[in-house]
């Protein structure tokens, strides 16, 4: 005989899957609700809110994650114990980001109060910046330079629009490479 | 009489056992069965243990004169920190959970397997690869920046930083897989009337160790994926001369860490509640306290982090909170000694050798427990950061505390798992040769410490070569009981009696089933009906329920 | 106790025949929560890894915030945007399929599957011009960022930055792509007729992985693209 039980109690019909089945009309309209969501904070992206777009973007985000765990994952009606491992975990990352902000924050504040440093900062180095990147590696920045210069020169030179079709673009350019090696 | 189980084993050996019901090299390789996986932990973590404990004695003998003796600062340097990332990462960490609590935890819960069979043998050869990449790291140019991997020194140094971090990082999937294995067997499969109030004690600590593995190691897992990444790529996030932050990577490091440290010390809890309430043949003192306290420890173990960094930079205010709340840390940790006191006052306590070594584990704990107090007071732990207090206490946590259950445990269960009773006497002087050698070794490091003996140094001063001295002879003494305890009990697998179904009277469900148990466990699902601290009458005349 | 064995139901033989139930189980209904609940607290560990590299970004942030901004002007705001809208749209689909499971449609499921696999391969495409473009650019992580040899000043130290960037999408990419295999086999699964209303944990838990994908996402976008 079938032993029935879950959680070390029994089950009245264990053979039955009672899962909700949301109908059409939610799915439609929790997907709508998203893509709103997501022009919305597209466009604002756009307006000069200064600090506040961090906040404003999170909100949004907090909200788009909301729909997606309670409707998509089911999580609105599913086992309250899988919505308790959900939270649970934020707060265990909400711990591990507030102690290390909470170091990482009052540290500033002491340092600058005593004028001792850690990292590197622009204040306290004027003038003098850190090497960037391929500037630590000297044979490599030559390299770079030296194939910046087979086809020439710099692109962009100061242009800030950024991702513009990079893939003929890369084409392109591997094969001057290959032409000026030959 | 008020019996807690009834399903008695009521045709006995007429199933062939775990250990002989399929045979060959492959039955073994490709099990599922979770007893054959905690046999199959247990030899590998126990090599692991020898291995590192080598290194430890080769150590204790460098240190024998305050000069150099055998070993360049270089060679010390790798020793030291292979001894520490294979004690920690493959032995200590998986040693309780994957092998004892793989082969105990279903039966304790009256399952036929764990939730998930197939993940199960998984992790452990995720394990094994995590292993060979340690092992790769060792051959190939050692590892020298200490089981912590501080940046920044570990993305500089020349040695084989980023083989071995994988190694640990996958190490740490294998333990997030068993713990997230363990969770779910503990709340699905529990047998019939099984409910969170008849839990045996083991299982609330195994569990808490698995909410904390699950929590814990992936925080583990991106800080090494940063560091790989550091090393390979100098995205500068740890490193002052990029622009980034060490301490950083300590905050990091240590949110998975010091967690670590209760995956190490909850599962030894768990086994010395099993112990010593079976051997006191005493219902346990405070059920619920102990239980609930194993999970106010893997919580509170996850806000006490920063007292790693006292001296490292961390700013004074979180220094002062995180000095705090490691204070709190002693609150559930006391519950459970004064419990397992006063469960010993007034029991009918059988002094054989799993039982001293519960007895041993109270005082090595509590030793441990209480110097652990003044390293997380700020004013002092200044003075005693990176000295040899700090070697002494975490050793009387991890091998005062965990490898004394962990051996206790052995004992306990030894009947169960392979079937073979060992030598009594024996043991009994295994456990003495182990606690005395392992008292004269650490408890002369806090005096050392005290007086300003730094970590990690491979010379000294003159000045300490005494104290020195008695604490390597001390490390012979354990290695010494140490190999004596692993002889004997290679030993009873071919000469020892055959082991009955309970040879302790104990009332959980283990014990419920023939040793060593059949491949399903129970002939019958059991039915619970009680506590599984509910003993029957003691008769003291008697022994209790030898035969 | 007498009535431990009294309210077993009739039918219950359904489940000792049924081959999806595996033998240490008893029923159905304990194998599926179980998949499940492992499946969430395997779904807690992904959140706790990737919130590790979320600190980074905020810390970095808090470091720097001029260079964190003027770097992330040189992220394409369409392609992240396009990518929303299309991991967005694989969300959906994935829901849609485990719903059509749900129901008993397994030809619906298979579609959904396709649908879903198909967005989640657009989504690399996007990616992949996206890091032609970064690569271009020179726009690496740490010791390979040579941004300023081809043109682009930014001041302050922004091979952290794009360290950063490229873990977390990098990352996230890797469980895209390990999404879509799943989602494969699920697929040839489907095929063999394996799954149906009763027996459909499988799919559940796919689409729970591949929503968590999603929700990384969500957040990834604003904090790496948008947000000034």
């Amino acid at each position: 005989m079938a032993k029935v039980f879950l959680n070390g109690q029994p089950v009245e019909h264990p053979h039955e899957v009672h899962e909700h089945i949301s109908p059409m009309s939610t799915y439609n309209g929790v997907i709508g609700a998203l893509f709103v969501l997501t022009g919305l904070t597209f466009a604002v992206s756009f307006a000069d809110l200064g600090p506040a777009s961090l906040t404003v973007a999170m909100v949004v985000a907090f909200v788009k994650a909301t729909l997606v765990v309670a409707y998509f994952m089911h999580l609105k009606y599913d086992d309250k114990f899988h919505l308790f491992v959900f939270l649970g975990t934020i707060i265990f990352v909400g711990i591990f980001f507030g102690f290390t902000m909470f170091d990482l924050k009052s540290r500033d504040a002491l340092n600058d109060e005593q004028e001792t440093f850690v990292r590197w900062k622009e204040q306290t180095n004027e003038g003098k910046g850190l090497p960037v990147g391929v500037d630590n590696v000297p044979e490599r920045r030559a390299k770079i330079l030296a194939e910046i210069e087979a086809h020439g020169g710099g692109h962009g030179g100061g242009e800030h629009s950024a991702g513009h079709g990079g893939g003929e673009h890369k084409a392109e350019a591997k094969a001057e490479h290959k032409a000026a090696a030959h | 009489m008020s019996t807690a189980v009834q399903s008695q084993d009521p045709h006995p050996a007429v199933e062939p056992s775990y250990l002989v019901s399929k045979r060959g090299l492959m039955s073994w390789l490709v099990t599922v069965d979770h007893k054959r996986l905690g046999l199959m932990y247990l030899a590998s973590v126990m090599f692991f243990f020898l291995i590192a404990g080598i290194l430890a004695i080769v150590l204790r003998t460098e240190l024998f004169t305050p000069d150099q003796d055998f070993m360049s600062a270089q060679t010390y340097n790798q020793v030291f920190t292979l001894h520490g990332a294979i004690m920690v990462f493959l032995f200590i960490i998986p040693s309780v959970p994957a092998a004892l609590g793989n082969f105990l935890l279903p039966l304790m819960l009256g399952a036929k397997d764990v939730a998930f069979p197939r993940l199960n043998l998984l992790s452990f050869y995720v394990y094994s690869v995590a292993a060979v990449f340690l092992i790769v790291a060792i051959l190939t140019s050692g590892l020298d920046t200490g089981w912590t991997f501080y940046t920044p020194y570990s993305t500089s140094t020349g040695t084989a930083v980023i083989t071995a971090t994988a190694g640990v990082f996958i190490a740490g999937f294998s333990s997030i897989l068993t713990g997230l294995n363990f969770v779910v067997t503990v709340h699905k499969m529990r047998a019939p009337g099984m409910n969170w109030n008849r839990m045996p004690l083991f299982v609330w600590a195994i569990y808490s160790t698995a909410v904390i593995q699950v929590l814990a190691t992936p925080v583990l897992a991106i800080t090494l994926l940063l560091l790989i990444v550091e090393r390979s790529l100098g995205i500068g996030i740890f490193d002052p001369a990029m622009g980034g932050d060490p301490v950083l990577f300590q905050h990091f490091f240590w949110f998975y860490s010091h967690p670590a440290v209760y995956i190490m010390i909850l599962p030894g809890f768990g086994i010395i509640s099993e112990i010593i309430t079976v051997h006191s043949r005493k219902h346990i003192f405070g059920y619920k306290a102990i239980a609930l306290s194993s999970v106010a420890i893997a919580v509170i173990s996850f806000v006490v982090w920063g007292h790693h960094l006292f001296v490292s930079g961390q700013s004074e205010l979180a220094g002062v909170l995180f000095s705090f709340l490691t204070f709190a840390v002693g609150v559930p940790t006391a519950i459970k000694v004064f419990s397992w006191v006063a469960t010993l006052y007034g029991g009918s306590i059988q002094y054989n050798t799993a039982c001293w070594y519960g007895m041993a584990f109270l005082w090595t704990f509590t030793v441990g427990g209480l110097t652990g107090l003044p390293l997380s007071t700020l004013a002092i732990d200044v003075h005693l950061h990176d000295t040899y207090f700090v070697v002494a206490h975490f050793h009387y946590v991890m091998v005062g505390g965990t490898v004394v259950a962990f051996i206790g445990g052995l004992h306990h269960w030894w009947p169960k798992m392979t079937g073979r009773m060992f030598n009594e006497t024996a043991g009994k002087w295994g456990c003495l040769l182990v606690f005395v050698g392992f008292n004269v070794t650490f408890m002369t490091q806090f005096f050392l410490g005290h007086q300003g003996m730094p970590r990690r140094y491979y010379a000294y001063l003159p000045e300490y070569q005494v104290m020195h001295q008695v604490s390597t002879i001390g490390s012979y003494i354990l290695a010494l009981g140490l190999l004596w305890t692993l002889i004997y009990l290679l030993h009873s697998l071919w000469k020892g009696d055959k082991a009955p179904s309970n040879p302790w009277g104990a009332v959980t469900l283990e014990w419920q089933t023939q040793s060593p148990p059949i491949e399903h466990n129970f002939h019958e699902t059991p039915h619970i009906h009680g506590s599984p601290y509910d003993f029957p009458e003691i008769d003291k005349s008697a022994g209790a329920l030898h035969h | 106790m007498s009535n431990d064995h009294a309210h077993a139901p009739a039918h219950v033989d359904d489940d000792e025949h049924n081959p999806h139930l595996a033998h240490h189980f008893d029923t159905m209904g304990q194998q599926t929560a179980s998949a499940k609940l492992g499946m969430w607290l395997f779904l807690a560990t992904e959140i706790l890894m990737f919130s590790g590299l979320f600190l980074a970004y905020f810390i970095l942030r808090m470091f720097y915030p001029e260079m964190v901004l003027e770097a992330h002007e040189h992220l394409s705001k369409w392609a992240g945007g396009i990518n929303t809208v299309v991991l967005l749209s694989s969300s959906y689909t994935m829901a849609l399929g485990v719903r059509s499971i749900q129901l008993g449609d397994a030809k619906k499921l298979r579609l959904m599957l396709v649908l879903t696999m198909l967005c989640g391969c657009i989504f690399m495409v996007v990616k992949y011009f996206e890091y032609s473009a970064k690569f271009e650019h020179g726009m690496l992580p740490g010791k390979f960022y040579s941004a300023h040899l081809h043109g682009y000043e930014i001041e302050g130290l922004p091979h952290i930055f794009f360290g950063v960037y490229f873990l977390m999408t990098g990352l996230h990419g890797v469980h895209v792509v390990i999404g879509l295999a799943i989602m494969l086999w699920m697929f040839i699964r489907a095929g063999r007729g394996e799954f149906s209303a009763k027996n459909y944990v499988a799919i559940e838990n796919t689409g729970l992985y591949w929503h968590l994908v999603d929700l990384v996402w969500i957040f990834l976008f604003p904090l790496l693209y948008l947000v000034k």
